[in-house]
């Protein structure tokens, strides 16, 4: 019976009778709910229900409240709007993030995998695709570029409805005449997808579940969309038409049709390219403003003492606010958006010493190459995963395979922990150097290994105030170390699967993690469960950065887009694509308006983030770039790959002349010069060592480490 | 027989050559050939038990043999136990939602190392000293030395410092009997009371001397090493009793 109802709901649905199929949706679900929602039910006929059931029984009390809304959004979502999916369709489903997305994505699970029950016949879909293949190659030169982004997502949801309908050798054939048509990009996620060859498989793959109930963005002129259209409708290609509709969401925007080179770019991520809405949210980039504050120090210190503690670093074309002005940057957030710790005299003269060593800066250029001095890593047996070096490049950080965290001094000054509270209480308290009589001589050395992981170390960070050091682990916890005990004090855990890397905000006292399960968290160390929650990548985060000013983070993911998040709301207000692999380091510049990412395809994207645009593509390195990193001023960008380079490109050149007018931002695509070999200004190469981090002093010195790899 | 173990290629048993095969299949080009033995073990490991599962379920259902559904049956109650897999989108989707709701908690000024309570830290001990009970002097004063918390401020009452009696409120305490359960970095010593500012407690009444450790060693440089601000005296030392009952459990050390 609960077969005879899932065909009365298509059939309902087929004829357009909308109201009475929400009514009986509603009695259906009330049915589906007491029969129980229990996970062991996925083998049952019904896919309807089966969806029903694939959500976990965490989940009944939220079903509860969303039933009354799953059949109004269902309605919405399969409205066979003759119009296209231009305008509505836009509007009621998927629009919008954080809050709303629950929603749509239960009805999407429901309607997405009963849809595929809607399968036209088998044997026929080679057929169909072929004929759409000729219809594109046969189109003229400027649309066809664009039209011939249908064919991956086409290709692969027509295969996943094949296996999903267990017509395995009509899904077999199908693949094998068609796999090879497919961008080469695609090559990974084909060979995945090669390897479903069951229904039973696609229920163990998050990745191509999610991929299955989250629409396709694809991004394409309206000329180029009347075409398609009006070429399926006429043809009666209903079966690609319901995929179309059902699968694919097509921003439609006004304008030229883009060239292949255009959209070779920006696509690449595993949901296609990113909606225009997506990136409209506006976002803070600018700066907290520096506190102001008296520096009654040294006499030395007089020069300091005048300026109002604020060391600006601006681009030279920035163009408002200059050091000294008191208002307000329009483009920074308020200062009191996020709660920050306040400055404790310690960091005060943090701040102090920075100014004083940023006066002694070396001002950087493609005529004034920064020296690099590498620090290899000997005997690691490539088990170094993660590295980190301080802000005053005083210590440097190492985690292992082996589960260590190693702590290195970089300067003469050796490591030492704190005394004993036997012994402190000994010391005289009110004498001058009381910070170093705390420290036990006995205990001084140059390395401190901290145990404490029960699997490979995969991300390190240091606090800003250089007291407490992160590490993350394949054992899905992140330790918070002292180190001034190098003993451990807290270990956060939250994400149950491997975590791949971890940051201090740069104000201290937040962090952030990403990892396997496909989130970021935002923890503050004196909570021991996370305050936010960053969740919508499709595959693990491999990579989280907080901004300048604190109050985003950045997440690169093996879905191969790159989202940015606001700390406040949690909310996704950027997502990029355009990478063709997991990306696995990203850099904010300095003045906090633009993104650096790299990734295993061995190009570096650079990414306006006000306009939500990519703005550079630097090509040069031929293997994954690992380590990204702005100078001090931001006027050069350094990367370091697997390909044993550390590249400088010139980031002012980069990212001068910007043509961000109106019209680039409506379409949201800008022509990219070919400038790749003009913006580099050095190619260094070490021995055999791949280069995983990289570090500016504060004077402007680079620092880059590795372990040494004898092949 | 084969008589070489290392096998090459070309005379692999077949299995290893289908694992091989595998392995390009999925792209996966370089690794070291013991990977594939790693393979096989698991491939096999993996088998077995599923169909040791399949034969007892097609029992259990008294059919003659195994079939294609008792083996589905197995492989669907294993994967639920060992291969766990990421919980799904939708329902990251919500908890999301939950947890974003909520505003960013405020940050008390000036409090310190930023840690969570003491029972989410690991700073406690993981090890705890006998005490020694059974020496002649009664007054087996404990002398404990002060814990270097750098843990937040602690909810125990302290035990004193070792310090240079000074005249400040510094005094031994005698601690009879009362476990000294910490937290923080903490370690007891035991030294045969001879102090002479032992105060007059019986070795039988459980008086704790709760003394105030230096507050001043919160400097003005902000480095906090406390050691155990107190704010509880006498009152609380049958509370000492009383609090941490899970690890108020060597009365049986004391015989």
């Amino acid at each position: 019976d609960r077969q005879t109802l899932v065909a009365v709901l298509q059939f309902l649905r087929r004829s357009n009778l909308r109201e009475s199929e929400e009514i009986l949706r509603r009695e259906a679900r009330l049915l589906g709910d007491d029969l129980g929602g229990n996970v062991a039910t996925v083998a049952s006929s019904s896919p309807a229900v089966a969806a029903v059931a694939a959500v976990p029984p965490g989940k009944g009390g939220a079903r509860g409240g969303t039933a009354g809304s799953l059949p109004r959004a269902a309605g919405r979502h399969l409205c066979r709007d003759p119009r296209g999916l231009g305008g509505p369709c836009a509007s009621c489903s998927l629009g919008g993030f954080g809050g709303s997305v629950v929603v749509e994505d239960q009805p999407d699970v429901s309607a997405v995998l009963s849809a595929y029950n809607q399968q036209g016949d088998p044997t026929l879909y080679e057929e169909y695709y072929s004929g759409l293949k000729h219809f594109i190659e046969c189109s003229l030169d400027c649309h066809r570029a664009e039209l011939s982004q249908l064919f991956y997502p086409l290709f692969v949801h027509m295969y996943l409805e094949l296996v999903y309908n267990q017509h395995e050798s009509e899904a077999k054939s199908f693949f094998e005449r068609f796999h090879g048509d497919q961008e080469c990009y695609y090559q990974d996620d084909l060979r995945v997808l090669s390897s479903l060859t069951k229904k039973e498989h696609m229920k163990g793959n998050e990745t191509m579940l999610d991929f299955r109930t989250s629409k396709f963005v694809l991004r394409i002129s309206r000329d180029s969309y009347q075409l398609l259209k009006r070429h399926l409708q006429e043809k009666q290609n209903n079966q690609i038409w319901n995929i179309v509709q059902e699968h694919l969401y097509i921003d439609i925007f006004d304008g030229m049709p883009r060239s292949k080179q255009q959209i070779d770019a920006m696509v690449g991520s595993l949901a296609g390219e990113a909606k225009r809405e997506a990136n409209k949210a506006k976002v803070f980039f600018g700066l907290l403003k520096e506190p102001e504050f008296d520096v009654p120090l040294d006499d030395e210190d007089e020069e300091g003492e005048n300026e109002e503690g604020k060391p600006k670093k601006k681009k030279p074309k920035k163009d408002s606010v200059g050091s000294k002005s008191k208002k307000q940057d329009p483009n920074a957030p308020p200062q009191n958006r996020i709660p920050l710790p306040e400055l404790k005299d310690s960091d005060k003269l943090d701040k102090v010493m920075n100014m004083k060593e940023a006066a002694r800066r070396v001002r950087l250029g493609p005529e004034c190459l920064p020296s690099i001095c590498f620090y290899t890593f000997l005997n690691a047996y490539q088990g170094l995963t993660a590295v980190d070096i301080t802000d005053d490049s005083s210590m440097i950080v190492g985690g292992f395979a082996d589960s260590t965290v190693r702590v290195w001094s970089v300067t003469p000054k050796k490591l030492r922990s704190v005394k004993t509270a036997a012994d402190l209480s000994l010391i005289d308290k009110e004498s001058d150097d009381v910070l170093e009589r705390i420290m036990d001589e006995k205990t001084a050395s140059e390395l401190k290994i901290l145990y404490g992981h029960s699997g490979p170390v995969y991300g390190t960070s240091f606090s800003p105030d250089r007291n407490y050091l992160l590490s993350c682990s394949e054992d899905g916890t992140v330790r918070l170390w002292s180190l001034q005990t190098f003993t451990c004090l807290v270990g956060y855990k939250g994400h149950n699967y491997p975590v791949w890397d971890t940051q201090f905000s740069p104000y201290g006292y937040y962090f952030v993690s990403g990892g396997h399960d496909r989130v970021a968290r935002l923890w503050a160390t004196d909570h021991y469960q996370p305050l936010r929650i960053f969740a919508g990548h499709l595959a693990d985060v491999t990579c989280t950065r907080f901004h300048p000013n604190s109050n985003y983070v950045a997440t690169g993911s093996a879905d191969r887009t790159i989202r940015l998040w606001d700390v406040l709301n949690g909310n996704c207000v950027r997502i990029f694509t355009g990478h063709k692999g997991p990306i696995h380091s990203l850099a904010f510049s300095p003045n906090g308006r633009f993104l650096a990412t790299g990734a295993t395809d061995g190009r570096v994207l650079l990414w306006d983030i006000g306009h939500g645009l990519m703005v550079g593509e630097l090509k040069g390195h031929t293997d994954t770039v690992y380590a990204l990193r702005f100078s001090r001023d931001g006027e050069i960008l350094a990367s370091g790959s697997m390909d044993n380079t550390v590249r400088l490109w010139d980031a002012v050149k980069a990212f001068e002349d910007l043509e961000t007018d109106d019209f680039t931002t409506a379409t949201g695509h800008i022509n990219l010069p070919e400038n790749s070999q003009d913006l580099l200004l050095g190619t260094y190469m070490t021995k055999s060592t791949p280069v995983v981090h990289l570090h500016f002093t504060r004077r402007n010195l680079l620092l880059a480490a590795g372990a040494y790899s004898s092949q | 027989m084969e008589p070489a173990k290392m096998a090459s290629p070309k005379s692999a048993p077949k299995d290893a050559q289908v694992m091989a095969q595998i392995l390009k299949d999925m792209g996966i080009t370089e690794y070291e050939p013991r990977v594939i033995n790693q393979m096989l073990e698991f491939a096999y490991r993996y088998v077995t038990t599923i169909l040791e599962d399949a034969k007892i379920y097609s029992s259990h259902a008294k059919k003659s043999s195994v079939d294609a559904d008792d083996v589905r049956l197995a492989i669907q109650c294993r994967t639920d136990q060992s291969f766990t897999s990421p919980p799904p989108r939708d329902f990251l989707l919500d908890i999301a939602r939950q947890k974003n709701q909520t505003p960013l908690p405020l940050i008390k000024p000036y409090s310190g190392p930023r840690l969570p309570p003491d029972r989410y830290c690991l700073t406690a001990p993981n090890y705890r000293l006998k005490s020694l009970q059974k020496k002649v002097s009664s007054s087996a004063g404990r002398i404990t030395v002060p814990r270097l918390s750098v843990g937040a401020v602690s909810s125990r009452p302290s035990t004193p410092t070792l310090g240079t009696p000074s005249a400040q409120a510094v005094s031994v305490s005698t601690k009879v009997g009362t476990p000294v359960s910490l937290t923080g970095q903490r370690f007891t010593v035991q030294i045969p009371s001879s102090q002479a500012a032992v105060k007059s407690a019986t070795p039988t009444t459980p008086t704790v001397q709760n003394v105030l450790i230096n507050p001043s060693l919160i400097g003005p440089k902000n480095i906090l090493i406390t050691t155990n601000m107190v704010s509880s005296q006498n009152a609380s030392n049958e509370s000492n009793a009383l609090k941490r009952k899970h690890e108020d459990d060597d009365d049986y050390d004391n015989l």
